[in-house]
């Protein structure tokens, strides 16, 4: 080469000389772009799959008991996004956190990959399905009767195939659910006689009255309650329905509350039955239950609660005047041994307000599992020696009993430990035999949450791994093992379900079952409305009693274990996107912490971040401090969820598991706030995980709240100041102002140009704080659809989380005051019309469209940073490693969005308003030659809002939803001062008149 | 055992054929490639390595389908029209004609035995990929379709119905060919039509 072309070649001429003489592609796979890729097309092309267009498939949730309906998107063959069935009755349309984050189970890189078997070793071997069936018929026929299960299914064919599957045998089933709410239905038995949950309709509610029921969260169903909660206290209505908390913490739920009262733990029942008794006397009720109501006077609250009598007073007449009004009570953060007395009371104090067949309504009969006292049973007869085999099927207890139950040791009783589960978690590493199932996105199955639904699910994709559906291992056994199995005789379990489908069809009257099959496959299910069951008070209502708390040890301080709001009760803890995101109170990521008043904290001498020993009866845990106004200061709160042993590897040794401190179950449920704890300090610190900023708003008119006097009356944020007589917001200098005019003169001109000069829409948002409840679903909606990577624990401590929106905390009034009013902002890009971060930009990488978005141009960007240097927002996230080869271990790439680039180190990201989404209608509306229509497509985090509080669309078009709510007088800017003309309108949150 | 000797065997034969073709009747085809009209019969050509463009596992020949026989690219390409991607067709959709169609001569014979072979065998074909762009940008041909009818496949694909052998007749993946085109039409060049 080189005598061909003399010494004086360089590296270009070099790379010419080699691209003209070279024997075609081949030949130049060294360069980037002209590297050979391969096209592999389908051997038989799938009928409902195009390359390139989005397949969806109806199905169901799993993640836990509420049973939402799901719409899986598809991409060649893979599912990369989970979103709401808008058909569904429970959910219509929206998913929280946990429910999308059941992508990152089906993907999980910790998922068994194949049936095991403990071999002489100890350690797990993988084995044939053939042989794995072979040896659980060996042992079954060899157990004879003594045989049960724990499960951990919704109800549905599957949980009736098991119970009549083990029925044969003459075992028995246990159905699990570690937050099952027992107090609730023990409650409804003693009250109504009825042995059913309630279900509870928030959007009637004119006054809510939650003692210590985190609705928001862990209970079944928060979706459906948070849409309800939104209409009746978000300014849907020209008012707003008030929201009293009465627990010992603040949680998310207690920070959208006008009102929080810290009552002192355990006391809840004595103030709900003083309020009852009030009621009941001033309305002349039944003179048997006033009777029995007698010795719970407000007085007698106040000293149990804490609370002044006055304020009892006021709330019980608050309560009673508004009509209907709604109390709630029950849940794992205020589930103390008198947890079913605080249910008892709080139907009393329906009952007393009118609020039966209003707002408490029977006849849905939601889906509970079999409690406490079933799986307490079970494990009676394990320490007894009369159980051979047991199967567990989705279900771990070993992780969510508490280690005083000794689950683990006293599992070595049986002799054949079978885990029917997806991970090697803390159950199934106690097994003998792993049989790894299918995730709910690749089987045939059903639920019914609650009466007259009936949810179907489909596999979306084939399945990842070498695993059954749980289903078809039972019925593959029956056929090993014959005998009373026998009649389990289905050709699959596909077959199987169809079969009992005939039967709902033939229950309905169904003339086609074809026809109603299909129909049921596409959408999702059979969804009707429930019979509503009237309920009346029952004989043994009167009967109510109160206990004085107690609590075991002699520690100072009160413990109250609450479930993480994403990680629930541990089985989100090996979900990337649930431990990055955070817990919405704290806004810490990827560990536990333990929450103390400022008050205890100055006591102990603790700072945030200081690790302290919590010392109960039963063990002892190590945590970082976190200081919280929103805990009763004689109560130290602690997460539940984290501290896995097993799992998978975000799981395992993340945090500690708080159970540890709890005693064992014992009655009806698991008591989570039953023990006193000591903190001593260690002398060690740990810097919070958090991506808090400032928990302040300085002034800055960030998260704003008017009045509801000055929203009714239609002020603006502005003139409510005024009228108010506070302070008006900072006005720019003139200087500042003839930059600023400078600058937007500039900007006018350049949209006389080139694509500039068109007709374009103007893209835009709609944030109504009034509705906003800070649940974080957008949160993980965005992570799902704009392949978001996860940066870690490590990293999250150096502020370089990439989160394109997050959900800003901010306190009003001292932070230590027990009022302090939380204010949530969503924060992301504000695609601003004058942005900051454009000017900046050495390489046009940051740059404004035609469309009136700010671009990123991940091609041009050459990472100097400047835009995020100079975004007032701090909504631009820059990539410092190689996250998008770290953040997806195979096979969690799979979940990738192909519309969207991944984007590599070096590169700044942020919120692009879902452009893929803007272009995919875009070229759509351009096929079907017709302009884009309003709503027929929206963001990924608007989608997922269960208060639908973020609204999307085009400014330009005057009728569209997003311009009208603009025009909205609580509608302000963040940061306006600055002369961004930001694309988002914020409408202030609305604030009821304090009292008390 | 007795079928999958006759497949070998068959691959074997259809191998042989090919080398000896190969000897006789290379340069020249080249040469009719470029010379053959639309309705002009295709030429046989033995070897593809003379030929333009990367070799494929089959020497599949446009200049014949699409050419000579006139099948409509959207046949094949069947998502074009709908689908950011054109949709490469399945064995299966090959398998359509050539269950039947074995052939006419013996060097298309042996690259037909080839494609039965992987249809026998359920192993998708894994073609050369000629036209690709970087991840980064993203090309929706279903808008370009929609824009420059039915039939605008040339103006960035060339000529394929006259190609034995497919190349890449213009810069499609550097970004001044999407421009230049886009200034003459007078239609958006805002990045984010195509980077995001």
């Amino acid at each position: 080469m080189a005598d061909e072309t003399g010494s004086s070649i360089d590296r270009r001429r070099f790379l010419t000389v080699l691209g003209v003489s070279g024997g075609g592609a081949l030949a130049l796979s060294g360069c980037s772009t002209d590297r050979v890729e391969k096209l592999i097309p389908y051997l038989v092309q799938s009928e409902d799959q195009v390359p390139g267009v989005a397949t969806w498939y109806a199905s169901s949730c799993t993640e836990c008991p509420t049973g939402c309906g799901l719409h899986v998107r598809t991409r060649e063959g893979r599912a990369v996004k989970l979103e709401g069935n808008p058909e569904h009755p429970i959910n219509r349309g929206k998913l929280c956190s946990r429910g999308q984050a059941a992508l990152q189970g089906l993907y999980n890189p910790d998922r068994l990959q194949g049936p095991m078997a403990r071999g002489a070793d100890g350690k797990f071997q993988p084995i044939t399905w053939d042989d794995a069936i072979g040896r659980l018929a060996t042992k079954l026929t060899a157990a004879g009767a003594q045989v049960a299960a724990i499960s951990g299914a919704g109800r549905g064919t599957f949980s009736d195939l098991l119970a009549e599957w083990v029925g044969a045998l003459g075992g028995r089933v246990v159905r699990h659910q570690p937050f099952d709410s027992e107090p609730l239905r023990a409650a409804n038995r003693q009250a109504f006689g009825i042995d059913q949950l309630p279900s509870h309709d928030f959007s009637k509610a004119k006054y809510i009255v939650s003692f210590g029921a985190d609705f928001l969260e862990s209970w079944p169903g928060s979706i459906e309650h948070q849409r309800g909660f939104a209409q009746s206290h978000g300014f849907g209505q020209r008012d707003v329905a008030k929201f009293v908390y009465l627990a010992p913490r603040r949680d998310l739920t207690g920070l959208n509350a006008d009102e929080w009262h810290p009552v002192r733990p355990g006391s809840e029942a004595s103030l709900a039955l003083a309020m009852a008794g009030l009621l009941l006397e001033e309305r002349n009720g039944p003179a048997a239950l006033r009777g029995a109501l007698v010795t719970f006077t407000p007085e007698m609250a106040s000293k149990e609660t804490g609370l002044p009598v006055e304020t009892i007073r006021r709330l019980s007449r608050e309560f009673g005047a508004a009509r209907p009004s709604l109390a709630v009570a029950g849940g794992v953060s205020s589930q103390h041994a008198g947890a079913a007395e605080v249910c008892a009371a709080v139907n009393l104090l329906n009952y007393a307000a009118g609020n039966l067949g209003e707002t408490v309504l029977f006849g849905a009969n939601p889906d509970t599992a079999d409690g406490y006292a079933a799986l307490n049973d079970l494990l009676t007869a394990i320490d007894a020696g009369r159980v051979a085999v047991l199967l567990v099927h989705d279900s771990n207890p070993a992780y969510s009993l508490p280690k005083a139950s000794n689950f683990g040791s006293r599992l070595q009783k049986v002799g054949y430990k079978v885990s029917i589960s997806m991970y090697l978690d803390e159950t199934a590493a106690l097994c003998d035999l792993l049989l790894p199932q299918h995730h709910a996105l690749e089987r045939w199955d059903d639920l019914r949450p609650r009466s007259g639904v009936y949810n179907l699910m489909q596999p979306v994709m084939e399945p990842v791994f070498d695993t059954l559906p749980a289903g078809e291992i039972l019925l593959r056994t029956a056929k090993k093992v014959g005998g009373a199995l026998a009649r389990f005789n289905a050709a699959s379990y596909q077959a199987h379900l169809q079969s009992r489908w005939q039967a709902l069809a033939a229950e309905r009257r169904e003339p086609d079952f074809n026809a109603f099959w299909h129909a049921a496959v596409q959408r999702g299910g059979v969804f009707g409305e429930p019979v509503s069951t009237p309920a009346t008070l029952s004989a043994g209502a009167g009967k109510v009693t109160y206990t004085r708390p107690t609590f075991e040890g002699t520690g100072q301080y009160v413990l109250a274990l609450y479930p993480h709001g994403l990680l629930h009760d541990g089985r989100g803890a090996n979900k990337p996107w649930l431990l990055e995101n955070g817990d919405p109170v704290t806004k810490i990521t990827w560990h536990s912490w333990v929450e103390l008043h400022p008050e205890a904290a100055r006591k102990l001498d603790v700072r945030n971040g200081e690790i302290v020993r919590l010392t109960s009866p039963h063990g002892s845990v190590e945590a970082p401090v976190y200081i919280y106004s929103g805990v009763h200061p004689e109560v130290v709160a602690m997460p539940l969820g984290f501290g896995h042993t097993e799992y998978g590897q975000f799981a395992r040794g993340r945090g500690v598991n708080a159970l540890d401190l709890v005693g064992a179950p014992r009655g009806l449920f698991l008591p989570y706030v039953s023990t006193r704890v000591s903190v001593e300090k260690t002398g060690n610190f740990s810097q919070l995980a958090t991506t808090e900023g400032n928990p302040r708003q300085l002034g800055r008119g960030i998260a704003e709240g008017v009045s509801l006097e000055a929203a009714q009356k239609g002020l603006t944020v502005e003139q409510a100041y005024i009228a108010e007589g506070r302070g008006k917001h900072e006005v720019n200098t003139e200087r500042e102002l003839e930059a600023v005019r400078g600058w937007s003169n500039e900007q006018a001109e350049a949209t006389q140009y080139g694509d500039y000069a068109a007709a374009n829409p103007r893209w835009g948002m709609a944030i109504d704080l009034a509705k906003c409840t800070g649940c974080q679903a957008c949160v993980t909606a965005c992570y799902a659809e704009n392949n978001i990577p996860t940066v870690g624990e490590s990293e999250i401590r150096k502020g370089r989380e990439m989160t394109w929106i997050r959900i800003e905390r901010y306190w009003e009034d001292p932070a230590d005051a027990p009022q302090a009013d939380a204010r949530f902002v969503p924060m992301l890009c504000q695609h601003c019309t004058n942005a900051p971060c454009e000017p900046v930009c050495p390489v046009y990488a940051a740059y404004h469209t035609a469309d009136g978005l700010n671009g990123q141009v991940y091609n041009r960007c050459v990472g100097t940073r400047y835009c995020a240097n100079n975004c007032p927002y701090k909504v631009r996230y820059f990539n410092w490693y190689k996250y998008n080869e770290l953040a997806w271990p195979d096979p969690l790439h799979l979940q990738l969005n192909p519309d969207v680039t991944v984007r590599a180190r070096g590169v700044m990201e942020k919120c692009t308003f879902c452009i893929q989404r803007i272009r995919g209608a875009q070229n759509k509306a351009r096929l079907e030659d017709r302009p884009l229509r309003d709503g027929e497509f929206t963001t990924a985090c608007a989608q997922a809002c269960p208060s639908d509080a973020i609204v999307f669309g085009n400014l330009t078009d005057p009728a569209s939803r997003v311009a009208q709510l603009q025009q909205n007088p609580r509608g302000y800017r963040v940061l306006e001062d600055l002369n961004t003309r930001s694309a988002i309108t914020y409408l202030a949150k609305v604030l009821l008149p304090r009292e008390g | 055992m007795r079928k999958l000797a006759f497949v070998l065997g068959g691959v074997a034969a259809g191998g042989m054929a090919a080398l000896l073709a190969s000897s006789e009747a290379g340069p020249q085809a080249q040469q009719q490639a470029v010379a053959v009209a639309d309705s002009v019969r295709a030429p046989v050509i033995a070897d593809s390595g003379s030929l333009r463009g990367p070799r494929q596992p089959i020497f599949f020949r446009h200049d014949i389908h699409s050419g000579q026989y006139k099948i409509q690219c959207q046949y094949c390409h069947y998502s074009v029209a709908v689908s950011p991607e054109p949709g490469i067709p399945s064995v299966q959709t090959c398998m359509g004609c050539h269950l039947v169609i074995g052939g006419t001569d013996s060097t298309h014979q042996a690259e037909i035995r080839k494609l039965r072979q992987a249809w026998n065998e359920k192993q998708p074909i894994e073609w050369v990929r000629i036209h690709y762009l970087p991840r980064h940008a993203h090309f929706p041909h279903q808008r370009h379709i929609k824009a420059l009818g039915p039939n605008a496949c040339a103006t960035c694909h060339g000529e394929v119905q006259r190609m034995p052998q497919v190349f890449k007749v213009n810069e499609v993946d550097r970004m001044g060919f999407c421009v230049t085109c886009h200034m003459e039409r007078k239609v958006s060049r805002d990045c984010s039509v195509c980077h995001y």
